[in-house]
């Protein structure tokens, strides 16, 4: 019982945090912080874990966007069916791509994603024209059901059931973290050779994170669908190819809540320094030079070292005590 | 298609495969030397499109200001590999190129504040035409294809003919072993990320006249420049040259077909290729460092 207490601390602090942004910052900001997470989330497994860095997620966000939306748009109008069915979507798609990419070497994997970005965002503006609509984007906010328990056109319902949504993807990923899959990961990261030695398969633990990390992306693709209910091209384009990387780095690489603290500290910048300046990729790519070259640890992974010193040595207090 | 309309779209695709080649090569010397992937070459392509602008609109001339934006990458190359290159060197190379896209996204926004959003024309230099076999080909898209051809002869005797281009092709065979020898290798990493800026710079400026310079032009290119490295293969610069063109005749060859199909099927050919080998078509297996 302990242990589970002691398993579950770490996550639910975070998202008390989270639920106490909730009370002073406006919902909008607070949504858009949640979906943005998960959507690091992916990259962040893949960049920290695996060692796989991926200028690509924006595909696999707009495979996930684009299930939901095709499935709203033109069949049903259920948003957790739409959810369900985007997160599916991506599932098949990260499996049937995931055996050709996770056989290139790290520079390579970054590269081919890049252009799967860029295939993908042709695919919806141009080639599938017909039932995309092009730039002009798919509008299905008024096709959205609303539900009896949680009506997820109205944000404050949305809030909780993206809220919920982030507590277990969180807890799935420190599952993850703990188990000998995740060690495996780590593993295959620093030294592939005496991982194949001790009888693991580094092609089996790519390929399953890889379809791990791009389910999770496609999942917070299906719920920014459902939250804007307006999916255009414009989500896979060129300039928002970086912002997955950029926010894990900025939250600190390989950490568990460096995506949340990341997300946090990148849409409150966001937001504070393009209503002042306007210059926002100025900003943001001068930072990305400054974090890399000041050790490249993130605010999280500056922050958890201090943190964990402080709790264990009032632990150890307390445990000198009972003595 | 008739044989006009398909010799018209093979200059083209030659033209367009030149600036690419003047780009890659200089990502594909960064990578074989210094084992970095350096996004910040696109940065320095815009830099040399801008100066270009700027410059032919003072003279007038467009060639001088080619030459300008040729030197002004190479300053701002040199700048950014002494600041900031030069401590990366030993890190891994997802590390260099997550800085080196930092750099890229930085310069956008500062070519931002400095040109403005709006798109720039830049005048062609020669409105001559040229008939080739019945068709009347502009004179400036030759005359591009013929420089990078010479960037390439210039480049091959300077790998091969001069004791610095030696040593760049030994260090990309073994750095220790260079190092070994007595020469000073971050002296031969700062004259090869030079020559990759300058030539970026280069292709900035020769294709300026062909599109619209835009703050964004740099990222517009970024995915087929690194469509013709990984086709190559990272660090060969003859792969690069045959890959240059290869892609260059798919994008103009593909879109007179099917219009979707320029932007698509140099990725197709990529994946494919990619997947009958690994490393690229000329690319080497020895990649660990």
């Amino acid at each position: 019982m302990l242990n589970k207490v002691r398993w579950w601390r770490g996550i639910l602090l975070m998202f008390l945090l989270l639920l106490i942004l909730r009370i002073f910052l406006p919902l909008p900001f607070v949504n858009e912080i949640l979906v943005f997470s998960i959507y690091t989330m992916g990259c962040n497994f893949l960049l920290g874990r695996v060692g796989f860095i991926s200028f690509g997620q924006p595909a696999y966000l707009a495979v996930g966007a684009y299930g939901t939306a095709f499935y709203l748009y033109y069949f049903g109008s259920n948003p957790y069916v739409g959810i369900l069915i985007g997160i599916a979507v991506g599932l098949i798609v990260a499996v049937i791509v995931g055996p050709f990419f996770v056989r290139l070497r790290s520079d390579y994997f970054a590269l081919v994603n890049l252009a799967l970005a860029v295939i993908v965002f042709y695919l919806m503006e141009k080639v599938l024209a017909g039932i995309t609509f092009g730039d002009n984007g798919l509008w299905f906010l008024t096709n959205i059901d609303s539900t009896p328990v949680l009506d997820l056109g109205k944000p404050s319902d949305f809030f909780i059931f993206a809220f919920l949504v982030a507590l277990a993807v969180w807890a799935f990923y420190k599952y993850l973290d703990d188990s000998i899959y995740g060690a495996c990961c780590l593993a295959t990261k620093i030294n592939e050779d005496k991982l194949e030695f001790l009888g693991y398969s580094n092609f089996n633990i790519r390929l399953l994170a890889f379809v791990i990390a791009n389910t999770t992306t496609a999942l917070a693709g299906a719920l920014y669908a459902v939250y804007f209910g307006f999916v255009s091209p414009e989500i896979t384009s060129h300039a928002r190819c970086a912002d997955p990387v950029v926010v894990t780095i900025l939250g600190g690489v390989g950490t568990l809540y460096g995506p949340i603290i990341g997300a946090i500290a990148y849409t409150g910048m966001k937001d504070l320094i393009s209503g002042m300046i306007g210059n926002w990729e100025l900003f943001i790519g001068f930072l990305l030079v400054f974090i890399m070259l000041a050790g490249e640890k993130g605010i999280w992974g500056t922050l958890e070292p201090i943190l964990t010193r402080f709790i264990y040595r009032t632990h150890k207090k307390r445990v000198g005590d009972s003595k | 298609m008739d044989a006009q309309l398909f010799i018209s779209g093979v200059i083209f695709g030659l033209s367009i495969g030149s600036i690419f080649f003047l780009m890659a090569v200089g990502l594909s010397l960064c990578f074989g030397l210094m084992r970095i992937i350096s996004l910040d070459q696109l940065l320095y392509y815009s830099i040399g499109a801008y100066i270009t602008y700027s410059i032919s609109l003072v003279t007038g001339s467009m060639w001088l200001g080619a030459l300008g934006g040729m030197v002004v990458a190479g300053i701002v190359s040199f700048a950014v590999e002494r600041f900031i290159f030069l401590r990366i060197y030993e890190r891994n190379i997802v590390f260099t190129m997550i800085t080196s896209f930092g750099i890229l996204i930085g310069g956008v926004g500062v070519i931002k504040a400095i040109w403005g959003l709006i798109p720039r024309p830049v005048p062609i230099p020669m409105v001559t035409q040229v008939n080739i076999l019945g068709t009347d080909i502009p004179v400036y898209r030759i005359v591009v294809v013929v420089i990078s051809l010479l960037v390439y002869v210039g480049i091959w005797l300077f790998l091969n003919r001069t004791i610095t281009g030696k040593a760049i092709r030994a260090g990309i065979e073994d750095v220790d072993h260079v190092e070994g020898l007595g020469i000073n290798v971050y002296r031969l990493f700062t004259i090869t990320f030079i020559i990759a800026g300058t030539l970026s710079g280069l292709a900035g400026g020769l294709h300026a006249p062909l599109i619209m310079v835009d703050p964004q032009m740099g990222l517009h290119v970024l995915a087929f420049v690194f469509m013709v490295v990984i086709i190559g293969g990272l660090g060969s610069i003859k792969g690069t040259l045959v890959s240059a063109f290869l892609v260059g005749q798919v994008v103009s060859l593909g879109s007179l077909i099917y219009a979707p199909l320029a932007q698509m099927a140099p990725f197709a050919i990529m994946l494919l290729i990619l997947l009958i080998k690994p490393t690229g078509l000329y690319g080497s297996k020895l990649l660990k460092r």
